[in-house]
């Protein structure tokens, strides 16, 4: 019972709750509250497995900002005034199976093949490489995703344009 | 002069076709009416002078061998299946002469009968008729049964064709189909019968065949059946019992192509055909029997049908059935020499009657005999070569048909059948007396009085028809006068016809009266030897039948009415055309319109049914399918992930 | 933890992920959804990467996490112009492409 595996497991069982919890509950906004705790759940995973700088830029970007930006679109999107929020899911048979029945292939699949049991040992700090290779090997899309960001930014900011 | 008969023979087989191919192939030629008529007659006249030379370097050649030049047409493994060329004996050469002679004439004579016909139609009646001789030349020439059938086909379609050019006329058109159809029914059997025969012998070719039979390597099991076969098509092209109803409607068509086809050539391949293969029918002597007694039937069926027709060209038509009734009676004994001389020696002077018919309608306006009278005064010229061929037609000494008769009616005798012989001789009789009555009525006697009292001609006591119901022709839409543009023609401005017309008629009478003076010379070779009182009793039967329409026409002492009310019920019969026409519609009635429309229903709703179901589905299904469409993203995820599920589990890759 | 723990964890959220973007009806909900199927695949990457001792797999999440954002944005930008035409935010009214 290493240390590992404890966190492993709990915020595993904190993820898969998490998710599930978004995905059938009936209220928008508390989904919307369970999907921030999923995305600190893999925060913790990317913990685990060394990666800190992946997890904290999850916790920034996602649970900080995505969270905020649904927020806000639910804000704008729902009547929040005289009426709950409130939504009912639909074909829930149909995708459910399909969902099963993805996560029972792709489960055996993995069960396949034969995978690594142990992380093999770091030469050095994941992060120190990380910023190296992003600024040496990937320079290209490094730039090309800053000018996707403003592409982005443009269209977003087209899209909501006031009404004329 | 000598030279080779079958180039001879070709010549005169291709010359018409040639003409028709070009007729038919050059528009303008044939838009240009007369020039196309004398295009054709042109060839006609080569043709005609290619079998003369022929005939004579056949005889000259002194062999009795057939002389043949076939080329290929279907290949087989064993040489080839079908030849097609032309085979040169003695009966080939023989009719080729008839069928040249008569072509030319009538071709000649039409420039002038048809001269005001549109143009274009003249020039399509010229290509038909350049196609009808080369067709019927096909059959004469024929050397093996498979191109013989083949000829056979095509007379039989440009006969329907001829008999149709007023294609407007509803009657024409219809009397053009019903001779289609009714020869189309024997044909059926001569094509069973000649497949049959190549199943047993293995071969088409004549010379071949009749080596076969002579020398009895023929098995004559199931031989019959082909021979009745064969006669089944000779019966429906020659016009025997009971497929003898086309003949008299036929006479829709113009004058000229019922005397080459109806006189001389179509309805003779019949008695042609039996004659070329009568060494087949020899070996089935039931079926000759068959042959002999319906020959003799229909000649005095037809004999008696002719008696009370008052259209003129009716009386010819069942003149011919009758005659032909004679060919098949000589035949059926055995004698198919006597048949074929009598077949030649009708062919001229039928021709000759029937042209004169026509310059006698062209003439007067009309067809109906009530519409005529003392023509031969002013129409002596037809009248003479009219009353040559009626004496020929008769049988009396001195004319062509006499002999030829005579030999027939010997055979027949000789041949053991005394009873179509007593039925032939009373055939005999009553050709004479309406032959003649027509003669008395149209070209003696007043006329103009006539024309008032149209019912006094032949009064009926007991029916209601004043004629026979198809062939009394009202005024202005007669058969074949109403196309007379220079004023329907009327008894008091009757006259000669032009040159164009009567040349032809003269050559015909001529050639009769050479024909029956040197057969009075010389008798033609008989086979058989006929009884001293077989002479007499003919002629003597012949004229009593003149005289009695002498005396019941010319001279009135018997009355008309009298005769007619002796011989009520049968005239009342013979008047309703022996019902064999309402008999034959009542079958087509209801066999083959039932049948048709059973046809017509299953097709209707059995296999468009069918298609229209599968249609229906299609539509229904696609209109279905649509609804997968709905628009809606998620539904397009969820069909992505099952696309994924099914992609997985088709490769493999969670097994 | 081996690395079969790790797969199996991000194919389990995959699909939790995809049953929510199938069955929701609030658009918003959808995006939810794709935020956990873009999250499974995050973890996966990552775990790749770091059982193999190289760096590529995390420099890819890094780029997945920032253009996950980027679509975000302009998701709820969409969902927003539509809820401007429609005044409704359920998906079930977005048909008009439908056959």
């Amino acid at each position: 019972m290493t240390l590992e595996i404890v966190a492993f497991w709990a915020f595993a069982v904190t993820l898969v709750g998490a998710g599930l919890a978004v995905v059938l509950g009936k209220n928008l906004f508390h989904s919307v509250l369970f999907l921030a705790l999923a995305l600190i759940a893999t925060a913790g995973i990317f913990l685990t497995l060394d990666a800190e700088f992946i997890a904290a830029v999850q916790v920034l970007l996602y649970a900080g900002g995505v969270i905020t930006l649904v927020v806000f679109g639910i804000v704008v999107t729902e009547r929040l005034v005289g009426e709950k929020l409130s939504h009912v899911s639909r074909h829930v048979a149909a995708g459910g199976l399909v969902a099963a029945a993805l996560a029972i292939l792709l489960l055996r699949g993995i069960s396949h093949g034969p995978l690594a049991t142990t992380k093999p040992g770091l030469a050095g700090d994941l992060t120190r490489q990380m910023g190296t290779s992003l600024l040496t090997r990937f320079t290209l899309p490094f730039e090309l995703l800053a000018v996707l960001l403003l592409i982005g930014l443009l269209g977003a900011s087209y899209f909501a344009r006031p009404e004329d | 002069m000598t030279g080779n008969p079958v180039f001879f023979a070709l010549t005169a087989l291709l010359m018409p076709a040639a003409s028709f191919l070009i007729i038919g192939a050059l528009p303008p030629l044939r838009r240009a009416g007369r020039v196309a008529a004398w295009f054709s007659s042109g060839c006609a006249l080569v043709a005609l002078v290619a079998a003369v030379l022929g005939w004579r370097a056949f005889a000259a050649a002194g062999t009795a061998e057939p002389m043949r030049a076939v080329w290929w047409w279907l290949p087989s493994v064993r040489g080839p299946l079908a030849t097609v060329g032309v085979l040169v004996d003695a009966q080939s050469t023989t009719m080729l002469l008839l069928v040249t002679l008569v072509a030319l004439l009538v071709q000649v004579y039409s420039t002038c009968y048809l001269s005001d016909e549109p143009a274009p139609s003249l020039g399509r009646y010229y290509a038909l008729q350049s196609l009808f001789a080369f067709s019927m030349m096909g059959v004469v020439l024929a050397p093996n049964l498979l191109q013989l059938f083949v000829c056979w086909e095509l007379v039989g379609v440009c006969s329907c064709l001829l008999i149709g050019y007023w294609y407007r006329k509803p009657e024409a058109a219809r009397a053009a189909l019903k001779a289609f159809w009714i020869t189309k029914a024997g044909d059926v059997g001569l094509l069973i019968g000649i497949v049959l025969l190549h199943r047993l012998t293995g071969t088409f070719d004549l010379v071949e065949l009749r080596h076969l039979a002579e020398t009895s390597q023929i098995p004559l099991a199931g031989l019959s059946i082909i021979t009745f076969c064969i006669y089944l098509g000779a019966m429906g092209k020659s016009a025997q019992f009971p497929l003898h109803v086309w003949l008299p409607d036929a006479m829709e068509g113009p004058t000229p192509v019922s005397a080459l086809i109806h006189a001389a050539t179509m309805v003779t391949a019949g008695v042609y055909l039996l004659t070329r293969t009568e060494w087949l029918f020899a070996l089935t002597p039931q079926v000759l029997a068959i042959v002999c007694w319906n020959g003799a039937f229909t000649a005095l069926l037809a004999a008696v049908l002719a008696c009370v027709q008052t259209d003129i060209k009716r009386v010819l038509a069942y003149s011919t059935v009758s005659q032909l009734g004679y060919m098949m009676a000589a035949i059926g004994a055995g004698f198919a020499g006597a048949g074929f001389l009598h077949l030649l020696t009708h062919g001229i002077f039928k021709a000759l009657l029937f042209l004169g018919a026509g310059a006698v309608i062209h003439a007067v306006g009309s067809n109906d005999v009530a519409d005529m009278g003392g023509l031969a005064r002013r129409m002596p010229q037809t009248a003479i070569v009219f009353l040559i061929g009626t004496l020929s037609l008769a049988g009396v000494p001195l004319f062509a048909g006499f002999a030829s008769k005579e030999e027939v009616l010997g055979s027949v005798l000789h041949g053991g059948f005394p009873i179509p012989f007593l039925m032939l001789l009373a055939a005999a009789f009553l050709t004479a007396f309406y032959m003649f009555r027509v003669v008395f009525l149209a070209f003696f006697g007043e006329g103009g009085a006539r024309r008032e009292a149209r019912s006094a001609s032949i009064p009926d006591p007991g029916s209601t028809h004043l004629s026979p119901p198809t062939s009394h022709p009202a005024a202005g839409d007669s058969t074949d006068t109403a196309h007379h543009g220079h004023g329907v023609g009327s008894l008091a401005h009757a006259h000669d016809a032009p040159f164009l017309m009567t040349g032809p008629l003269w050559i015909l009478a001529i050639i009769a009266m050479i024909i029956g003076v040197s057969f009075l010379v010389t008798p033609p070779h008989a086979e058989f030897e006929s009884p001293g009182w077989l002479t007499p009793a003919a002629v003597v039967v012949a004229l009593s039948g003149i005289l009695l329409a002498w005396l019941t026409y010319q001279r009135r002492t018997i009355s008309a009415d009298a005769l007619a009310r002796a011989f009520g019920p049968i005239r009342r019969a013979a008047l309703a055309r022996f019902w064999l026409d309402d008999l034959y519609l009542a079958l087509y009635r209801s066999v083959l319109l039932v049948f048709s429309r059973a046809i017509g229903w299953t097709d209707r709703y059995l296999v468009d049914g069918v298609l229209n179901v599968i249609s229906a589905w299609t539509l229904d299904g696609g209109d279905r399918l649509r609804r997968m469409q709905t628009g809606k993203v998620q539904d397009y995820v969820w069909a992505v992930g099952f696309g994924l599920l099914v992609l997985m589990a088709w490769i493999g890759v969670a097994w | 933890m081996g690395l079969q723990a790790y797969l199996t964890l991000a194919a389990v959220v995959f699909c939790i992920g995809l049953f929510g973007t199938v069955t929701r009806r609030n658009t918003i909900g959808i995006l939810l959804g794709i935020e956990l199927m873009l999250n499974a695949v995050n973890i996966n990457l990552v775990a790749f990467s770091r059982f193999r001792g190289d760096d590529t797999g995390m420099v890819f999440t890094l780029f997945a996490i920032c253009i996950t954002v980027t679509e975000v944005a302009l998701g709820l930008a969409i969902v927003i112009l539509l809820f401007r035409t429609r005044r409704s935010a359920s998906a079930d009214h977005i048909d008009w492409l439908r056959g």
